[in-house]
């Protein structure tokens, strides 16, 4: 009995300490995000060197070098403009990734709700079957087959989590099309195109936003995980997982060149996952 | 629950056959595997004789019914590099992934659960924060980077543990711990808001409005309802357990099935990847359909939901 009231006491504190204000992890997460998109922007202007610019007297330096503010790598080129540009080709790997996952999830969100039936039942098919199936062995199947140009690799990345958006929305789409709006523009003679994407899609979106950034993170591991392993993003270019997995070679000898790209990945995901739980709590009570 | 079990079983069985497909079109259309196992100098006439020799020389419908039937025999091809049954490569490691993943899930159920359950009855505690914390920043650290911190801290400054490879238990250690971390991590996180959400729940006050002590509540009402949720998730990592540490296996030069699935990518051995694309299908599809009858069985409303037609 007293447990229950203090749960339930407790519950409700916490409750009314969300609504008054934003507590400071999320501040502090959404200055990180900010900073990162930043330096992902600009890393052409604020890259102290050419990424892939050598400088063979100062291999393997190690951080507060004079010249190199993180140290340099094996050929003797400098983590930080390294790391910098990392930082733009993961950042644009994720968001392009998120971008198409989110379209064309919600696409066959709102096919598999308009058509019913059959086609309901195959995309619900092929949904299950996505969720299933561990998408790290599908996508080191396909890159290797396919070779690995970045675009190619980004539209890889967007068949992750297209399932979760597939079904948020069909089953928004199917409560929207009960209500009185959807029926009344229907009414008024509104094609299905324009009723989905002008009125449903609006109305949806906030759950659908806040899916994207519980997403988001998942994405920059897989990507990270992948270039790991040597198949996700090839170098010249080189991202955030391809420089630990490069780095990992120098272990012993030059721990810094993994380090720096190992704390971005789990810095980056970790605020982007607590701003994601935070607008989670906030807004959508229904993803929980 | 007779249809319910039928419905379920086509199911799996469609699934297994979609991921068969997919493995065919994948592999097959992407490329000239004659070429690139070859080279691109090998003469024309042991180019034709290797096509004719795997069957690639007939056309692509032809090759997917083959293959498809020769799949229903337990045939699955040679390894392109070795020689050998893929089969039987593949199976031959499966041994030392599940001497990593099996204790591994072991450790993930041992922490995840009793740390999950407990954030969720002493919820805002200071142990509740220190269990959340643990948990976001469990899911959010890759096992690359925890395993690659490891290494670093363990093996190469303290000398205590090998920095990867087999030989003794002492092998085992790390590469264990860093594929139960992220595991347990996920379930705590997913165990606590199944019991904050069964917490909150009416049936829960009547009880112990009756009542009922705390204690008893928690275990005859609490337990068994958020066990439903967590099926579904325990479920995925069984399922995983074959597949489920390629990335760690990788870190630690670990012979199992992950690491001879990267090397078998990066050389285009067709035959394994198919192979073990088909086996991990397979184990999915099959602890999914577990899922299925254990839910069945805890929460006999769904079993009747779904036998008739509902969704």
């Amino acid at each position: 009995m007293i447990m229950m009231e203090k749960v339930s006491e407790t519950a409700a504190g916490t409750r009314k300490n969300t609504n008054r204000r934003i507590p400071f992890l999320v501040i502090a997460s959404v200055l990180w995000i900010v900073f990162v998109v930043g330096v992902a922007l600009l890393a052409d202007q604020i890259a102290p060197y050419q990424y892939t610019a050598l400088d063979l007297p100062n291999r393997l330096a190690s951080p507060f070098h004079p010249q190199h503010l993180l140290g340099t790598d094996e050929l003797g080129r400098d983590i930080l403009s390294r790391l910098i540009v990392s930082v733009r080709i993961s950042v644009l790997v994720a968001l392009g990734a998120t971008l198409i996952s989110a379209c064309f999830g919600t696409t066959m969100g709102f096919a598999a709700a308009h058509f019913r039936g059959r086609i309901e039942q195959f995309i619900l098919m092929l949904a299950d079957f996505q969720a299933a199936m561990p998408f790290l062995i599908l996508s080191l199947s396909v890159l290797a087959f396919f070779g690995n140009a970045l675009p190619l690799f980004i539209g890889l990345m967007g068949f992750y989590g297209w399932e979760r958006y597939a079904r948020i929305s069909r089953g928004l789409a199917i409560s929207a099309s009960a209500q009185g709006y959807a029926g009344a523009v229907r009414q008024l003679g509104a094609s299905p195109t324009r009723v989905y994407l002008r009125h449903i899609l609006p109305n949806i979106s906030s759950t659908l936003i806040v899916s994207m950034t519980l997403t988001f993170p998942e994405i920059i591991l897989m990507e990270s995980s992948l270039s790991f392993l040597g198949l996700g993003v090839q170098p010249p270019l080189t991202s955030l997982g391809n420089m630990v997995g490069y780095g990992r070679e120098y272990m012993t000898r030059a721990p810094w060149i993994m380090f720096a790209p190992a704390v971005l990945i789990v810095t980056t995901t970790l605020a982007i996952s607590l701003l994601g739980d935070w607008l989670r709590d906030r807004l959508d009570k229904g993803l929980q | 629950m007779l249809r319910f079990a039928a419905i379920r079983i086509l199911r799996a069985v469609l699934t297994i056959a979609l991921v068969v497909t997919f493995a065919f079109l994948v592999l097959r259309l992407s490329g000239d595997p004659a070429r690139s196992i070859m080279g691109d100098d090998a003469s024309p006439e042991a180019m034709a004789a290797f096509r004719r020799e795997w069957g690639l020389d007939q056309p692509l419908w032809a090759q997917y019914l083959h293959y498809f039937a020769a799949i229903l025999h337990g045939e699955l091809g040679r390894s392109m590099r070795g020689g050998g049954p893929a089969l039987d490569l593949v199976l031959g490691r499966i041994p030392a992934t599940l001497m990593l993943t099996l204790p591994a899930l072991l450790m993930k159920l041992a922490i995840g659960i009793p740390a999950g359950i407990y954030a969720a009855l002493h919820r805002d505690s200071a142990i509740d924060r220190a269990v959340m914390v643990t948990a976001v920043a469990g899911y959010t650290v890759p096992s690359f980077v925890l395993g690659l911190v490891l290494v670093q801290v363990l093996a190469i400054w303290f000398a205590w543990l090998p920095t990867g490879g087999t030989g003794s238990l002492q092998h085992l250690i790390l590469p264990i711990i860093t594929l139960g971390v992220g595991g347990a991590a996920v379930l705590a996180r997913f165990v606590r808001s199944a019991m904050l959400e069964v917490l909150g729940q009416p049936y829960i006050r009547t009880a112990s409005a009756k009542g009922i002590p705390w204690a008893a509540v928690v275990r005859g009402h609490a337990l068994p309802n958020a066990a439903i949720p967590t099926v579904t998730i325990v479920g995925f990592m069984v399922g995983n357990l074959i597949a489920g540490a390629v990335v760690v296996e990788s870190v630690f030069s670990w012979p199992g099935l992950g690491n001879l699935l990267v090397v078998s990518v990066t050389a285009r051995d067709l035959a394994v990847v198919q192979c073990i694309l088909l086996l991990v299908a397979v184990a999915m599809v099959l602890s999914n359909l577990i899922v299925d009858f254990l839910y069945g069985f805890l929460d006999p409303r769904l079993a009747e939901a779904n036998s008739t037609g509902g969704h």
